[in-house]
């Protein structure tokens, strides 16, 4: 194997053999550090990029702020507003910190897969002293191409989802709000109704134990599927000679980033709304429940 | 052991995916922490000094709105009280000037009236004056009327009239004259 640092000129860009549906152990043969895979490598470049820039614009911090504090605060207003029309004001001092983190990590780390080179350098069959035939195991890919970062994400959102439910409402409130009959109806009704709504808490149970399961498979599959897209589009014309080789993984992949780059803030939102909503809907009380047991 | 099957065929699915998926609890942690760790830069650096400068912000504006209107009202009272000095002025200035006009005005009376008093005096003794003179004028007359009477009748008698021929003949032509 040979590493690829890929110098422009040499040949069109470098087309991995294919998109792996895994992320590529980089040290294969050093048992330890099995964990660091090409995704964990872009997931420590993304915490250096958040580090350097949280830095950059909440250093020196004034009532007139400076560019990059102006541009962080943009991004914390606008998140913060967003995750306070959702879950509330007392909710939104809790949830955002998880919510900004899981915005903006997804979204740096979508973005991050745009760049040229991630997918495309990294170790493969060598055809000159510089150049490989394809990379079959690329030294960089987007956390969020990797089942293991998305399934990461949605369990860290899942348990912030379960300490702020039961901090909010408590274990028996949890049940009774998840199983207990609405309607407050008496009597032979009330005992079907309670079969009825212990079923669907049953069914609402279920949903929520496989929310961690759709949020992630759900972020990984249209990552991992832009990265196909982009990789189909760039190999389209690999056959068609040097020229026409190159002008095709240039040209035909082109179109598509600008897509990626809308799916990568649209699979930020989603998911970032979407844990914004469960929290809302186990976090509200019943105000019209317990108003009708007072009557 | 029948039951126990689409157990065994649901491990085995589990193991492909993960397989396939390169699912694995090392790589897996990994990536947890890393999220952890980011969520611990951006709650330290970004969102706690953001959202900290967002409310200093905030408040520093609701500051100034406060103080803006309490200058607005602050202004509209000293407007306030501005318009009722100048009316308290402009009524004492009319004031002043209607008594400066009543006192103008009696004074001007008076002072008339002092001088009609005056020159009623001085016409009174003008005609005083002037009786007197007109009187010592009268009794000159007389008295020269009188001495050309008798002069006239002694030239016209011939005779030398004495002192108390002329005294009798001046006084019966001033007794005559005064009629």
């Amino acid at each position: 194997m040979s590493f690829l640092p890929i110098p422009f000129p040499t040949v069109s860009p470098v087309l991995a053999s294919g998109v792996h549906s895994y992320a590529s152990e980089l040290f294969k043969e050093v048992g330890f550090l099995g964990f660091l895979t090409n995704s964990v490598v872009v997931a420590l470049v993304v915490l250096g990029l958040v580090l350097w820039f949280s830095r950059k614009a909440t250093t020196n911090m004034t009532l007139v702020p400076h560019k990059a504090q102006n541009f962080l605060e943009f991004v914390v207003e606008f998140l913060y507003g967003q995750v306070v029309g959702i879950v509330g004001e007392k909710q939104a001092k809790r949830a955002f910190p998880l919510l900004g983190t899981v915005f903006i990590y997804i979204l740096v780390s979508n973005w991050f897969g745009l760049f040229p080179g991630v997918g495309t350098i990294g170790w493969g069959e060598a055809t000159g002293l510089l150049s490989i035939k394809a990379a079959d195991s690329p030294l960089l890919r987007p956390p969020t191409a990797d089942l293991n970062a998305t399934i990461g994400l949605a369990v860290s959102a899942f348990l912030v989802w379960a300490v702020l439910t039961l901090r909010e409402v408590g274990v028996w409130g949890f049940i009774v709000h998840t199983f207990g009959p609405k309607g407050g109806l008496k009597g032979l009704m009330g005992v079907a109704v309670a079969v009825v709504f212990l079923f669907v808490g049953v069914i609402e149970l279920v949903s929520i134990v496989i929310r961690p399961v759709t949020l992630s498979i759900r972020l990984f599959g249209n990552i991992f599927a832009g990265e196909n897209v982009l990789h189909t589009m760039s190999d389209l014309l690999s056959a068609q000679g040097p020229v026409l080789s190159f002008f095709g993984s240039v040209a035909l992949p082109l179109p598509f980033y600008f897509m990626e780059l809308l799916v990568g803030l649209l699979q930020a939102i989603v998911f970032t709304l979407l844990c914004a909503v469960y929290i809302q809907l186990s976090t509200t009380h019943d105000d019209h429940g317990h108003e009708e047991d007072h009557h | 052991m029948i039951s126990a099957l689409p157990i065994y065929l649901a491990a085995g699915k589990v193991d492909q995916i993960a397989e396939k998926f390169g699912l694995a609890w090392p790589k897996f942690l990994a990536q947890v922490i890393i999220f952890w760790i980011v969520f611990a830069i951006l709650k330290k650096y970004a969102f706690g000094p953001i959202l900290g400068m967002l409310e200093q912000r905030r408040q520093r504006i609701a500051d100034g709105e406060a103080k803006l209107e309490k200058i607005a009202r602050d202004l509209a009272e000293a407007e306030k009280n501005a318009k009722a000095v100048l009316d308290q002025a402009n009524s004492e200035a009319e004031r002043q000037i209607k008594e400066a006009g009543e006192s103008a005005r009696a004074l001007a009376e008076k002072r008339q009236q002092e001088a009609i008093h005056e020159a009623g005096q001085i016409l009174a003794k003008a005609r005083e004056a002037a009786q007197l003179e007109h009187e010592q004028l009268m009794s000159q007359l007389k008295r020269e009327f009188g001495r050309m009477v008798s002069d006239a009748t002694s030239r016209v008698t011939g005779k030398v009239l004495n002192a108390d021929d002329q005294s009798r003949i001046n006084q019966e032509t001033t007794a005559q004259v005064s009629l």
